[in-house]
């Protein structure tokens, strides 16, 4: 039967096709309808937290921080509560990473604060004496961009219902809702809105002119993402 | 015996070698009794030993044996193809892996039913078992020492190994308050520490920028005896009927303020505290004897 | 016509071979870069603090990954598909008007391709997933570009002489089929531009997955991007240059068939080893450990057929350096199949996932076996495409010992660097308390990526040593006649 498949490309082609495409059904669809739910808690990211997943994700921060607590005492006891499926389900992409050079991030927002992300993402080595962390200075100075944060916010809304201006259950019984607004224009001000809160906690001053003046750097939104991540 | 045998076994020695010094020298980690650890370097181990031996036969077979077989009709490019049969213990081994899998995934996982978050309880249940037993009523000094230890993983990123706050970045713990702290809530009052003191510190108390100056001076510099002035503008902010009169404290009124004690580390890990310094975020996944522990530890800081 | 020698055309083999040497250096200059960056932090800003938004290591990586895997790989791969295809095949290019111009094109827009990736990287345009980090723009041109070279693979297979395929063609199939499929669903992604009316940046998208799907498309992806990308197209490699460099003829038939049809059947159940103690079921990273261990089998299926085939041939192997590295490759190809399930077993994983110990994996992988057999191919083929002798053995000989002393630091240091990482990340107290902050686990790791950063850099100077050696035979190697090229390959002194 193999000598007869190697005379035949089409049909060993097709072969090769059957058996390889076989086990990715088996890997992959089983579990696809279930890990999409939402837990308890979830919400949305807000438009400015949105903008800096993205600025994460430009400086591939998880090249070398996961986002995935492994149940082992070791890593609750570093990070807090492992991970639970639906915690995940408004990630695209997700960003669990596969290398630990710097520490799991999933639930950062639980234990630091906004003065210290400032200081370590100006000088890590000046907080963690020895961090090999580079040092993003120029996050200070590029400006996020809030319109592509909101245009992915509409996206997800639309093509996969992601419950924008609904409420959302929240662990201890009350609700919540995450706010999208209806216009670019309304985007920028709940963004500079969220942002004058992280700014009074910073003492950079010219991201603070910055955020006074109208427009949001990069930083501001980073730290507005990782303090969301709890 | 043969050179490459001879080469091989060096090489698995001084790897394993290596490998043993360089792991053993981060800290002694042997993991007593811990199989994750022990299996990892076992992995490594097989991996060397193995690969190390069968290279090993078959670079003998290049060295002492010869090509033979029969030869496939087809040729490409030049290149024949023996029609030999299959290495024997290769064949044996590839059946026998696909029968344990079939086993393993049919039979052996699902009767084991394996749930790793099951695993995860078990794991922190005897944690919690042997802490229980070994060290159920703990006397100061270990108390302190086991406070220290989880000082440097939970607390030292922001206070410091030294626990000096790091040039001001944190609260200095040495020490426990600065000027700038209590201007900034004589000024603005303050409410962090909502579940014990619900009541919070109303603001503006002194208005007087001189009497503010003495007194951040009095209580910073903790309480002198000798220092009237600061004494004089602590009463006059009426800040002892609920400080106390040398700053000691009152259970749900105020917080002591002229040194750390165990409730008022307690209060700040519950709730966290945002003031002149910056934020301190709340750590409520501590354990009860983490808290006491941290308490003993950092009281015993400005000693 | 039978008896004739066949003129082969190797225009667009050239074109590819120069990709591959020019690609890998610039990959592993970037490797080398990242190596020195963890060693020592301050080689992030070596260029001036202006321009360290992208020198510093996290923009770089991802351009270290997809220039060695999309660049030097890829276009080894190419390289020695358009080279050993005709030959096995027994047809020429020159036969085919069609497909000489399609090869040329294949090899226009893949440069075009190659000036997106790395701009786009550099301003940091990615969408994070691990070698799938284009945006849609480049997935398009991707997916041109492989569809390019299937109709390559297919058309020259359609006008074949040899009716049936030799074991390198299958593989070479199950490369173009495999991550023709990969790329394609864990590239399903909605571009926020159009879907929301003309807002924010044009390129961008978001993806169809979410959260732990996501992470099972990528890692089904990931998994098999290995596979596909660096196990069977160097398998496609190996069973030709080998035999053919030797003049020996392959061991055994039967276990090339069994080898390759188990490997593409274990393989792709394996992915489940990168989500190990994730979100995903139980049963699924069962699966994947499980597979993991049965697909030992398999690649060392190969690996034995080929170190078989040298059965009594120690002599070509102490006397060639291109043997050397065909078989020292095939050594890693089993050291790699071995590491891989060991570290695919739950409980090795749960220690060795996250750490160094990946990462010497890796590169034991890709440095020895991966780099290592495209620049044997490469070497073979010189030769008969320049008509010119190697140039210079003894170079070859030196670069082989300079890069296998590389490899050996670079995976040495990271199985010290992530057993001991993986340990004291799990170490408690005797109190039941973390016993190391996390930084204590990263200062402890300096002089392994010190190690590391010099074996990097040993491998790259190796590499120079290669790309001079091409240059020098290309332009100034001695001219070969037809007949000194049936087996072993002519290599000046
Ligand atoms: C070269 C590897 C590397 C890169 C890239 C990197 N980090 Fe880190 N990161 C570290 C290391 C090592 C630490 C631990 C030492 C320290 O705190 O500085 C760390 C610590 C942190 C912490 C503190 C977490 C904690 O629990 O203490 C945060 C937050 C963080 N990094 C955020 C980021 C962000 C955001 C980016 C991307 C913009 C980034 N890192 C990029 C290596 C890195
Ligand atoms: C009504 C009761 C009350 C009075 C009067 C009062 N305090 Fe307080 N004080 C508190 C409480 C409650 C807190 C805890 C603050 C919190 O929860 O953030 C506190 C906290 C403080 C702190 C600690 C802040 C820190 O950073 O840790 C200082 C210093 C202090 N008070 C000084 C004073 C001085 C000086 C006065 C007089 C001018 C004064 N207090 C009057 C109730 C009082
Ligand atoms: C993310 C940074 C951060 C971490 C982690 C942190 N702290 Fe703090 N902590 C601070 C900052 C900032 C302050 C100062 C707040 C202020 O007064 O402005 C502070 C204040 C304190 C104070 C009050 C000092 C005073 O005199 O009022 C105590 C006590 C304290 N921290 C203990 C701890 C302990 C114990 C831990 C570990 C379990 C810890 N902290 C972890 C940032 C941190
Ligand atoms: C039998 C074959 C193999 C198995 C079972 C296997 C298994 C594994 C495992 C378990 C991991 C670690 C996942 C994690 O914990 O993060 C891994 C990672 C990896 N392996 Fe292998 N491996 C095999 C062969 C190879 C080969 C031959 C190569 C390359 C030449 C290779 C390249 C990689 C790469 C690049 C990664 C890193 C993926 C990431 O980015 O996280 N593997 N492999
Ligand atoms: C000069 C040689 C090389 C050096 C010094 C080098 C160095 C590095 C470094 C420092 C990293 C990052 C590791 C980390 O994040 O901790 C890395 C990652 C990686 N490199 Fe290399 N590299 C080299 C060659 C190669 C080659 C030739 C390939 C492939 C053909 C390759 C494939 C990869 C891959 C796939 C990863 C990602 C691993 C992972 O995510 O687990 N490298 N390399
Ligand atoms: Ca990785
Ligand atoms: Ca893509
Ligand atoms: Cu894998």
């Amino acid at each position: 039967m193999f000598h007869w498949l190697e005379k035949r490309p089409f049909f060993f082609a097709v072969a090769v096709f059957v058996v390889i495409a076989f086990a990715g059904l088996i890997e992959i669809l089983p579990n696809f309808a279930q890990a999409s739910q939402p837990v308890v808690g979830t919400k949305p990211y807000s438009t400015l937290e949105l903008a800096g997943r993205h600025v994460y994700i430009k400086n591939s921060c998880n090249a070398c921080h996961s986002q995935l607590i492994r149940p082992f005492k070791s890593e609750t006891d570093r990070y807090g509560h492992y991970s639970l499926s639906g915690e995940y389900a408004y990630d695209r992409p997700f960003l669990w990473g596969s290398k630990r050079t710097g520490p799991d991030l999933m639930r950062v927002g639980n234990y630091r604060t906004t003065d210290w992300h400032e200081n370590h993402m100006k000088d890590p080595a000046a907080v963690v004496p020895g961090s090999i962390m580079p040092a993003y200075g120029w996050m200070f100075k590029n400006t996020a961009d809030i319109d592509t944060a909101y245009a992915e916010q509409l996206t997800v809304q639309k093509v996969f219902a992601v419950p924008y201006n609904k409420e959302i259950p929240l662990a201890d019984g009350s609700k919540a809702t995450v706010a999208l607004a209806d216009s670019l224009e309304g985007a920028h001000a709940s963004a500079l809105e969220e942002a004058k809160v992280i700014a009074a906690d910073m003492k950079d001053q010219d991201v603070k002119d910055a955020v006074a003046a109208g427009t949001i750097p990069e930083i501001v939104a980073l730290i507005a993402y990782l303090n969301s991540l709890k | 015996m043969n050179k490459t045998v001879l080469a091989a076994i060096i090489v698995t020695i001084a790897m394993l070698g290596f490998t043993y010094v360089a792991v053993g020298s981060a800290g002694g980690m042997g993991g007593e009794g811990d199989w994750v650890n022990k299996l990892a370097v076992l992995g490594a181990v097989v991996l060397v030993i193995i690969t190390s031996f069968v290279v090993t036969k078959y670079v003998r077979q290049m060295q002492n044996d010869t090509a033979t077989g029969k030869l496939a009709e087809e040729n490409w490019d030049g290149i024949g193809e023996y029609k030999n049969e299959l290495p024997f213990g290769w064949a044996v081994i590839f059946l026998g892996s696909i029968v344990w899998a079939m086993w393993y995934f049919l039979a052996g996982y699902p009767v084991n039913a394996y749930s790793q978050i099951g695993e995860y309880n078990e794991e922190v249940k005897a944690h919690d078992v042997k802490f229980e037993a070994e060290h159920k009523n703990m006397d100061p000094e270990t108390l302190k020492e086991m406070g220290g230890s989880v000082f440097i993983v939970q607390c030292a990123p922001c206070h410091g190994l030294q626990a000096d706050g790091i040039n001001g970045k944190a609260a200095n713990l040495t020490h426990r308050l600065d000027e700038k702290s209590v201007k900034h809530v004589i000024n603005n009052g303050g409410n962090n520490f909502k579940t014990d003191y619900p009541g919070g510190m109303p603001p503006m108390l002194l208005q007087d920028p001189a009497q503010i100056d003495a007194v951040a001076k009095y209580v910073a510099s903790g309480f002198k005896a000798d220092d009237a002035a600061g004494k004089a503008a602590f009463l006059a902010g009426t800040c002892n009927t609920c400080h106390g009169e040398n700053g000691e404290g009152m259970p749900s009124v105020a917080p002591k303020i002229n040194g750390f004690d165990t409730a008022m580390v307690t209060t700040v890990l519950k709730d966290g505290k945002k003031g002149a310094i910056g934020a301190m975020p709340a750590f409520n996944n501590l354990t009860e004897a983490q808290v006491q522990a941290l308490g003993a530890y950092v009281t015993d800081l400005s000693k | 016509m039978e008896n004739r020698p066949l003129e082969y055309d190797y225009t667009v083999a050239k074109m590819f071979m120069l990709t591959t040497v020019l690609l890998g250096i610039v990959g592993m200059l970037v490797g080398v870069i990242l190596a020195w960056e963890l060693a020592f932090p301050a080689v992030n800003t070596i260029a001036g603090q202006g321009v360290a938004e992208y020198t510093n290591f996290s923009r770089l990586r991802p351009l270290h990954t997809d220039a060695v895997i999309f660049g030097f790989t890829v276009s080894g791969v190419f390289a020695t598909w358009y080279y050993v295809g005709q030959r096995v095949l027994k047809v020429s290019m020159a036969e085919s008007k069609f497909l000489m111009a399609l090869g040329k094109l294949h090899f226009a827009l893949y440069l075009l391709v190659v000036v997106a990736v790395v701009g786009s990287l550099l301003l940091g345009i990615t969408t994070s997933k691990e070698y799938a980090e284009f945006e849609w723009p480049i997935d398009i041109a991707i997916v041109v570009v492989w569809v390019i070279w299937g109709l390559q693979i297919f058309g020259l297979i359609g006008i074949r002489r040899e009716k049936s395929l030799y074991i390198s063609v299958w593989y070479y199939i199950a490369t173009f089929l495999g991550i023709a499929m990969l790329y394609l669903f864990n590239n399903m992604e909605i571009p926020t531009y159009f879907a929301s009316g003309g807002i924010g940046a044009w390129y961008h998208s978001v993806s169809m997955y979410s959260g732990t799907n996501d992470a099972l498309v990528q890692w089904w992806y990931g998994h098999n991007a290995v596979a596909f990308g660096f196990t069977v197209p160097i398998v496609a490699m190996i069973y030709y240059f080998l035999p053919k460099e030797s003049g020996q003829a392959v061991y055994s038939y039967k276990l090339s068939l069994l080898a390759f049809w188990g490997l593409m059947f274990v393989y792709l159940w394996a992915g489940g080893h990168h989500l190990l103690f994730s979100t995903v079921p139980d049963w699924m990273q069962t699966m994947g450990s499980v597979f993991s261990v049965v697909l030992i089998l398999p690649s060392w299926g190969s690996a034995i057929n080929m170190l078989l085939t040298m059965k009594g041939e120690w002599q070509q192997v102490a006397a060639s350096p291109l043997i050397k590295f065909m078989i020292l490759a095939s050594t890693f190809y089993m050291f790699s199949t071995l590491e891989g399930p060991i570290q695919a077993i739950k409980s090795v994983n749960a220690l060795a996932h996250f750490t160094d110990w990946i990462v010497g994996h890796v590169h034991d992988g890709v440095l020895g076996w991966v780099a290592f057999m495209i620049m044997a191919s490469l070497f073979h083929m010189a030769p008969r495409v320049f008509k010119r002798e190697i140039y210079s053995k003894s170079l070859m000989n030196t670069q082989f010992w300079i890069q296998t002393l590389g490899v050996v630091l670079y995976f040495t240091s990271m199985w010290i660097a992530g057993i001991t990482q993986g340990m004291m990340w799990r170490a408690h107290d005797e109190f039941g308390n973390l016993a190391y902050s996390f930084i204590d686990t990263v200062t402890v790791l300096h002089p392994y990526y010190t190690i590391r950063a010099v074996g990097g850099t040993l491998y790259l100077v190796g590499m120079f040593l290669f790309a001079y050696n091409m240059y020098k035979t290309m332009t100034s190697g001695r001219r070969v006649e037809e007949s000194e090229l049936q087996n072993a390959s002519p290599m000046g002194a």
